[in-house]
This record gives C-alpha cells, structure tokens and sequence, in this order.
C-alpha cells in the first residue's frame, strides 16, 4: 500500500520536490565571473576558483604542463614568497640560460637514443654527459643562491596562521581548480591573496619542483599496482581526442617544459576571462562582489582568447582490446564511448548505469549473486568529461572462474537493457535514489563548491538544478534508445587485468607451473574438493582420476597429478578432523 | 516551484562582521595590513543536546530541518579486540553480514530491495575497538526507516549466502596484500610497533576465515549492544520531542542481554630499534616509516606535542619534514609525521615519506635529523604562532553541521573523553610556548629508539645516491631484512618473494 503511495507522488510531481540552490551570478568588468551560494550554518566560507584549462588543452610535447602549472601556483609572486623579488629574479633568469644550453645538450642525446647509441632515456643517470653534468651543477648552484631570496611556502603560512584550512588545488583534463576553507572574517584575505598570484605569479623553484612531480608520478602511477596499465588502456580507448595523455604528463615531456612555455601558458589561460570564482557559506553577497571587483577586477584581461578545443573524438571503427599482467587480482574492465557533459543522452546513460550499480542493481544479481562469476560489487560509471564521455564496466574476477565468463556476463547485462524495458518498480526504484541524494549531495558546503567548480568549468553550473529535473523524466525507452545507440561492439574497449605470473605468492608453486590454459579449471576443481565434506564421494572421486592419469596426454598428466593430490590431501584433512573429534 | 531551504533555528556563533567590514579602502601592499572584523564562535552546548532514553542510552539530539532527511547513528563498544583465537576475520565479517544478511522476516535481497526503494542508506561496521548502525533515510520514511533498523540492530539472520559472499570478498581483499607497498607498510608497522601477539596484529588468514561459521557470526553479535556500551547520534528533520518518544520506543527498550564488553588490552611488547626492510623489487618509490610507540590519554603536555608535531611534520606545508624533504630537495611529493593520541589504546609516532629508490636514505637522514633538532632548539615565534593560529582558528570547523557535532559529542562520550575537552582546546593551544613545545619533544620523542620501516626495492634503495654517499640506512641502525608473508597464510616467505 505504501508503496504504492509514494510511487505514485514521486511519478506526478518529480520537479516540485527536487533541491534547488540559489546561487548568484556575476561577471566583472574584464570578465572575470564570480557564484556565490548563502549559507549561515557555520562561520566558514569554501572558497575557490577554477580556470577552464586541463590537459585536455596541451599537446605532446607539453603534456603534464597544467598540472606542473597548478605546483607552481604555491610558489609566490612579487610580493609573497620572497625578500628581494628583483634579486630572485636576476637569478632565475641565469637559471633560464643555464637550462637552454642543458636543452640543447638533450637535443644531442635525443639523437644518439634515436640512433640506438644510448638506451633507456635521456634523463637516466648513467646517460649525463660531463657537459650536462657540468651545467647541473651550475643551475644546482643556482638554485642555492635563489633559496637566499625565497620565503618557504609563504601562502600556505599566512593562510595557516589566519585560520585557512585545506589549502589545495587539483588538475583534471578539463579544468584546474584551486580552494580552501577561511573563518568567514577573513575573506578579504582570500581575495587578497588570490588576486595577488593571478595577477603577479613568480614560477620560484620552477625546476626542482619537477622532481617533486616526478615523485608524485611514481607515488601514484609507477609504484601502484595498476598505474601503468590503467595509463596503457586510457590511451587504447582515446583516438583522436586529446583525453588519451596522463594528466600528469609524460615523463618525457615534464622534464623538458620551459619556465617560458609555462608563462606563455599562463597568458592564455589563466586570464580573468578564463576563470571562475566560487564562494559558498558565510557570505554577505553584496560586499563579496564589492571585493571582486576590487581586488580580482584589477587583472587585465587576455590579450587573446582561449583556443577553442576541436579535436573531437573520432567514430571508433572496431573493437579494441589489451591483456596486461600486474600484482593485483584478476579484472575486467569495459568501456563504451559516450556523449560529454549535459549532453542530452548523458540523462538516460546515468540512470542506466545506477541499474546496472549497488546491491539491488543488475550486475550484483547477475554476476556475483545468480553466476558467482564476480567478487566486491561490480560497477558502472558514466565518465562525462567536458568534451566527450564514456561508461565504464569493472568487476573482479572471483577465484576459480575466467575473465571471458565474467565478460560474457557483462555484455548478456548490456544487452538485456536493449532488449527488455526497465520495468516500472527498478525505475522509481532509481529516481527515489536520485532524488534523496540531490538533498544528500548539498549537505557540504565544501562539496558543493567543488560541484559548482566542476559544472561551471565543464559548461554550466546551472546544473546544479537542472540535472535532477532531467534524470526523474527520464523514460524505459529512453533507456533502451541510448543503450541501442552506444552499446555496440565497435564502440567497446576491453581491458583483461591478470595476476603477474610467477610472483603469485598466493599460488601454490605447483599450481603456478601448470600450463596457464587450464587454470581457471583446475582451481574450479580443487574449490570443490575443498568444499567438499564427504568422504567416500572424495575417496571414488580419487579413484575415478587416478585411473583417468593413465589415459590423458602427457601435457595434461602435471595437472591431474596435481588434483590427486588435492584430494588426497582434502581425505587427509577430514580424517584428522574426526579423529580430532 | 517549492524549495526547501529553510534557516537553522539557531545559529551557534555570533558574527560581528558585516557592521564594521571595511570595504573600498586602497589595497594594501601586504595582506598583514588587512583588518579583519572580530569573529567570535561558542562551542555548541553539549549537555543541551544530551538526552538519556529510559534505558540510560545517552542521545545526542540536533533539530535542523535545512534537508528533509534523517541520520541515526548508534555508536558501540567492542571489536576486534573480541575475537577468540583462531576466529580472526569475525569481527569483519559481523559487521558486514549484519546488514547484509537480513533481518527479522526479510531476506538479505529482500532487506536490500526494500532499504534501495526507499532510497535509505542503512549500514553496520565493526572496527578495532567499535563499531555502529547507522541510518540515513528521507524524513517522510521514518516510520518505516526506524522498523527495518530496529530490525537490522536486534534481528540479524546472517544468512548464509551472504556469509559466503561476505567471506569470497575478504579472502580476495586478502589475496592483494602484497600488491600495493602501502598495505605491506601498514601491516608490518603495526607487527613491529605493537608486537605480533597484539590484537592489532592478529589478522584474518584463510584458515582462520574457513572456521567461521554462522554461528559464531551469532554469539559475536550476542556480545555485543549492552545499553551501557552505547551512545547515540540523532540529526535532521524532525521535531526533537516527537524524536525522543520514538527512540524510547525503539532503542531505549534494549536490554542488558550482554555483560558490557571487557577494556580494550593494552599492548606489552617492546618496539626493537633497528632498520627493517622488506623487499618489493617491482617498485621504483620507496614507503619509508620512522618513529616509534606513542601514549593515549591522559598525559600532561597534549597540546605542546600537538603543536610540537605540527610543527615537526604534521602540518602540511609550513611542517619542517614537508619544507626541506619536498620543498627544497623534491625527495617527495608526500612526507610528514603523525603523533597519533588514542583513547583506548597508545597510538604510534610516525614521520613517513614515499621517495625514488635512490633518495630514500637521504631523506630518512633529513627526517631524523629534524626530530633531533625539535628536542635541542626551540621553535621560532613565528612557527609557534602559526601553529597555534591553524588549530585555534579552524576550530569551527569541527561543528560544521549539526551531524558532525552530535556525532563528535556521542564518540567522545562512548570512549570516555569530557565534554570540556573542547570548551577547554582553544585555551589550552594558546597556553603553549615554545620552551614547552621543546619540552614536549624531549620528553615525547626518541630519536634514539626509532624503529624504521622500509618497503621497496631493497637492493636500488640500499645502493642510495652517488652524490650523496653519506646518506645510508646502516647509519640509522642494525639492517633486518623481513620477509615478504604469504598472503594468505600469513606465514614468512623464506625465499623474499622471489
């Protein structure tokens, strides 16, 4: 009865209910624009801006160069960061030329690694030349008589000791966005300080701090068990778009980035006309567009609009496809290729993927409960990305069972959706989940901030409060049309992830020198003869296989060697276990 | 259209702002000359908000109706701490199939089915030392809400299918134990630090995981919920009298059907300085650790480590270990240390950095290095201001909405620490002065009795840099190679993994 109730209220009247924000909008006089969203609960305001660059807008060469970019944001300007601004910067200019003729030594070992006559690259140690070596000492030198003018991490200090809290920024491949938390006291300070590095930013320690990525790069990518297949299969999946580099670049192209190009970059994009500023809690609107105007409205505006990004991602022709071993537990991973951000079909893909996601949702019943192909939750995810998205399948593959199964399972999933309309229930089912979490999803005023950070860099903040409308209308043809139209074979990318062979120290070593083929059977089988409690069936069972070792070919023979001795084992372990008892 | 934002009846601090804010003045050179208006922020009332349920179950109880949803969430005593020997896994798995393996008449599925119709997010965990039941529902579903999560809390079937399932995804959590050098450092800190017979150290195995059975499932969550064992957090949309009838009608009525659970044990080994290795070859960045045991509370001079640690590494950038470690040698992106001051039982102090293979060792010489010089010079006046400054003015943050507070209010209360703790915090951290910040480092850290962990390519990191040869681990103490456990066992792999 009560079902049925709300059932009906949330189906007549799915827009009354939705939470909307109220955000203000304003554009200052060099187009700089500014949302702020009222909220008195505490005396805080998330703060934060976002200008409309990522990695998306590099090429190779310079990949890696908005997030290096966003580092040197901490590093100060003219006035915070230092004692002698002028000083400093005599000496990052011989830093500069130091780093051209270092470039130019490059050059050289580019083209003895491109003739074959050194290896591995350009940047190993045991590839420096006694000239480069020369001129690293030089530049280390350098760096040294720089220190003499820089005051550490003076922003992250002034901010600190005037109660600012989480001081950060972050880097994606559509936009680059800086934030923190201040008392709501001090918001003259933030505008302070922002304005100030937008407007008199000093790259300091610009080519140490390259080393600080590169470990960043090995923290998270290199060292992770996945990193680099996770890197291999993102750029197997992008063909054209400029979405297929790391946003933390290539090791290649970080090393070589120029202070210059870093300027040139800054010029264009992190223009006034380029930027957003976002301020959410303890504001007094009025006097925080006041401020704005007075503080951010100084920057001059760009002297040249931003590129426009047209490299849009080509129809993809056929299926692709990568194996890749790794320390890590066997998975499948499947991507399709989907329309970006608030495009009007990202609404029916969304609320597919939440069918096929969760404890109730299609792939857990599927895969983990009815087949008990999977372990953990099985998941998708619609990627929606400034200029292009994707839907993402991953599952772990449970032990005993195959990569082929669990993908069978996937695709019998995706093509279930195009054949069969969702039914009425798993709909509302759906859109209530929807709906309760455009109230969860407001609860923050941080969390909100990094929303409207996104949907404003992305295209539209107006989001926010169009998105819910959008998702409860969504209809089961709908659902079937997008799953029709993106679920094709040719639009499929498919990652197979196996354990490293050899290094499994979880792996009995006999099992791990039978040939990899047979495996997944032979696991299968020692499962059930672990599982199994009855002695006399396991006694017939050893009978049936010992006379079975005589017949098989002698390729075969290791494995079923190998099983009559699991079962002979598993009788072993139920006799002690009675005579224990 | 109809929206819900509705005001919070009563705001707990006082702006003074917006009458004197000085706007339209020149901008200052230095943001040192901004004047900022005076903010000033009460610590919301705790005993305001207390109510005990006719059981003596403490409430905590916030109204706030700016979202039409309501959280419940029940904090319990007891946990790992309480698993008998040869059961490792069960306080996990507990936790885990008391939600999803059904409750009072409804199935696992049928439980999940109902809960996701109404978009309710019901959810139980067992921790070390404790655990909850939390809800969080639209406010029109209450009555409904509050049935299935009474039944959830007094009635779990822990049926057996999702036993099964809860078990295949820790045995396959466990299988990836030795993929990531984060999970071999973390695990193998706590065996050095807490000593293998520790209940920290007493882990799962598939042994241990192929023993459990439904029932024991049972008698660990019999032992569990003595009225005297818990305290609650009710936050959100609803009228706080209305609230408290119903929860006299639900949680106040449970029973003692348990003894309360016994303290949590104290750790007795003995932490052996030396340099510990573990190889993982596959990597290029090492994890490195450097530190030893830490206390629980009481103790006299908190706040003067507090801000000594702040200082030494725990706070991000202006942190000495994050300054010279990243800032001026790029050795890594992330470095810095933690003083961790339990409740219950002593936590440990770590300094920690992931650096290249190559630079571990400088690194660690540049960490060490630092921890002497917190005990033999005093901080600056500017270090000490700063740090003082993050902890007093980002106070506020710490009751940012009604749940963060009421749930902050009941934990403190469920591990026996005073509400005065926080009427008392911000007085307390101004109180420090650098002689006691030098004070609280001698007495508190021991750069002589450091245990440091290593976890990488062992044979890269020990060769260090050619530049810098004087930078090497058998410095710092004897070398111990540990080896690699097998994952699933948990046994030593005598060959390191080879």
């Amino acid at each position: 009865m009560k079902r049925v109730a709300i059932l009906v209220l949330l189906a007549l009247t799915p827009a009354l209910w939705a939470q909307k924000v109220e955000v203000r909008e304003e554009t200052l006089s060099n187009g700089m624009r500014l949302l702020i969203v009222e909220r008195h609960d505490s005396p805080t305001i998330a703060c934060g801006w976002v200008a409309r660059v990522g990695s998306v807008n590099e090429h190779p060469g310079i990949t890696g160069i908005s997030h290096l970019f966003e580092h040197m944001m901490f590093k100060g300007t003219k006035t915070i960061g230092t004692t002698d601004f002028a000083k400093g910067q005599e000496i990052r200019d011989q830093q500069d030329a130091v780093f051209a003729q270092m470039r130019e030594e490059y050059s050289k070992l580019r083209q003895q690694l491109l003739r074959g006559e050194i290896s591995g690259s350009i940047y190993d140690p045991e590839n420096q030349t006694p000239r480069l070596k020369e001129l690293r000492a030089q530049l280390e030198k350098l760096f040294a008589e720089e220190k003499k003018y820089i005051v550490k991490d003076e922003l992250d200090r002034i901010y600190t000791s005037e109660g600012g809290a989480g001081l950060n920024a972050f880097t994606t491949e559509d936009q680059t966005g800086y934030f923190i938390t201040v008392p709501s006291n001090k918001l003259e300070l933030w505008f302070w300080l922002e304005s100030d590095r937008l407007l008199n930013p000093v790259f300091r320690e610009f080519y140490s701090e390259r080393d600080v990525v590169r470990e960043e790069r090995r923290m998270r990518v290199e060292s992770t068990p996945t990193g680099r297949l996770d890197e291999l299969f993102n750029a197997m999946f992008w063909e054209s778009a400029p979405y297929s580099w790391p946003v933390i670049g290539w090791a290649s192209d970080v090393e070589a980035i120029t202070r210059e190009q870093a300027e040139n970059y800054f010029s264009i994009y992190y223009a006034p006309n380029n930027i957003t500023a976002i301020l959410v809690g303890d504001v007094n609107p009025d006097q925080a567009v006041q401020l704005a105007e007075q503080y951010f409205g100084r920057i001059p505006r760009g002297k040249v609009p931003p590129p426009e990004m047209i490299t849009f991602e080509v129809n993809q022709t056929a299926e692709k496809r990568t194996v890749g071993e790794a320390d890590t537990n066997p998975t499948v991973t499947i991507r399709y290729h989907t329309p970006p951000f608030d495009h009007k079909d990202t609404f029916p893909l969304e609320i597919l993927a939440q069918a096929l996601n969760g404890r109730t949702g299609r792939l857990y019943k599927s895969l983990v409960e009815e087949k008990q192909l999977a372990v953990g939750q099985p998941r998708a995810q619609l990627g929606t990305n400034k200029y292009a998205g994707y839907l993402e399948l991953s599952a772990e593959v449970k032990d005993g069972r195959t990569h082929q199964e669990v993908e069978d399972a996937f695709l019998a999933e995706l093509e279930r959706l195009k054949t069969e309309p969702v039914q009425d229930h798993e709909l509302q089912k759906l859109k209530n989940n929807e709906l309760a979490d455009s109230f969860r999803r407001l609860q923050s005023n941080f969390y909100l901030l990094i929303q409207l950070v996104f949907y404003d860099s992305d295209g539209d903040w107006h989001y926010i409060n169009d998105s819910s409308p959008k998702l409860l209308a969504v209809t089961a043809a709908d659902i079937q049309r997008v799953a029709d139209q993106y679920l094709t074979a040719e639009n499929r990318s498919v990652a197979w992830y196996e354990r490293k062979k050899g290094t499994q120290a979880d792996e009995d070593p006999e099992l791990a020198a039978l040939p990899a083929q047979m495996k997944p059977m032979i696991k299968q089988q020692v499962a059930a003869i672990q599982k199994e409690t009855d002695r006399t069936k396991l006694e017939q069972a050893l009978a049936r296989t010992q006379q079975m070792a005589d017949q098989v070919p002698p390729q075969a023979k290791p494995a079923v060697r190998y099983i009559i001795k699991k079962i002979q084992e598993r009788i072993d372990q139920l006799s002690a276990s009675e005579g224990g008892n | 259209m109809r929206t819900h934002v509705k005001r919070l009846p009563v705001l707990a601090f006082a702006l003074v702002a917006c009458a004197v804010w000085l706007t339209g003045g020149p901008i200052p050179d230095r943001p040192e000359k901004l004047q900022f208006p005076p903010l000033s922020f009460n610590v919301p009332d705790a005993s305001a908000m207390r109510v005990e349920l006719n059981n003596g179950i403490p409430v905590y109880i916030i109204e706030d109706s700016q979202f039409p949803l309501v959280n419940v969430q029940l904090f319990f005593r007891g946990g790992q701490y309480l698993e008998p020997q040869g059961k490792e896994g069960l306080a996990e798995l507990t936790g885990r199939v008391w939600r999803t393996g059904g409750a009072g008449n409804l199935s696992g599925q049928d439980l999940d089915e109902e809960l996701d119709f109404l978009a309710a997010r019901l959810s139980t965990s067992i921790s070390g030392t404790n655990g909850s039941v939390s809800l969080n529902l639209l406010a029109k579903d209450l009555d409904r809400g509050m049935q299935l999560y009474m039944d959830v809390l007094l009635h779990p079937r822990f049926d057996e299918d999702r036993l099964a399932k809860a078990k295949d995804d820790l045995l396959a959590g466990m299988r990836k134990r030795n993929d990531d050098t984060s999970d071999i450092e973390g695990r193998e800190w706590d065996r050095l630090l807490y000593g293998d017979d520790y209940w920290l150290n007493r882990l799962p195995t598939q042994a241990s995981v192929d023993s459990i059975q439904r029932s024991d499932l049972v008698a660990f969550q019999g032992r569990l919920l003595n009225p005297k064992d818990i305290v609650v957090a009710v936050t959100g949309d609803f009228e706080k009298a209305d609230m408290i009838r119903r929860l006299n009608a639900t949680i106040g009525g449970i029973s003692a059907r348990a003894e309360p659970v016994p303290d949590v044990p104290q750790p007795t080994a003995t932490p052996k300085p030396a340099v510990y290795l573990v190889n993982k070859p596959e990597v290029n960045q090492g994890r490195v650790s450097i530190g030893h045991m830490a206390l629980k509370r009481p103790f006299d001079g908190e706040y003067a480590l507090t801000v000594a640690n702040d200082i030494l590494g725990g706070g991000g950038f202006t942190s000495w270990i994050m300054s010279r470690v990243r800032s001026d040698e790029g050795l890594a992106y992330s470095a810095g240390s933690m003083y961790r001051i339990n409740q219950t039982y002593p936590g440990t102090f770590k300094a920690f950095f992931q650096s290249k293979s190559a630079s571990c060792a400088r690194a660690a010489q540049i960490t060490i290095d630092l921890m002497h010089k917190i005990q033999t010079q005093q901080v600056s006046d500017q270090e000490l201001k700063t740090s003082k400054n993050s902890f007093v003015q980002t106070f506020p943050n710490r009751f940012q909405s009604p749940t963060q507070t009421a749930s902050l209010y009941a934990v403190d209360e469920l591990l026996g620490r005073s509400h005065q703790y926080w009427q008392d915090y911000r007085e307390n951290i101004n109180k420090v002065d650098a002689a006691a910040v030098q004070d609280a480092a001698e007495k508190y850290i021991h750069p002589d009795r450091l245990v440091i962990l290593v976890v990488g390519n062992i044979d890269e990191i020990l060769k260090g840099e050619a530049d810098h040869p004087e930078a090497k681990f058998e410095n710092f103490g004897e070398l111990v190679r540990l080896p690699l456990r097998d994952p699933m066992t948990l046994k030593p792999i005598t060959d390191d993994g080879k």
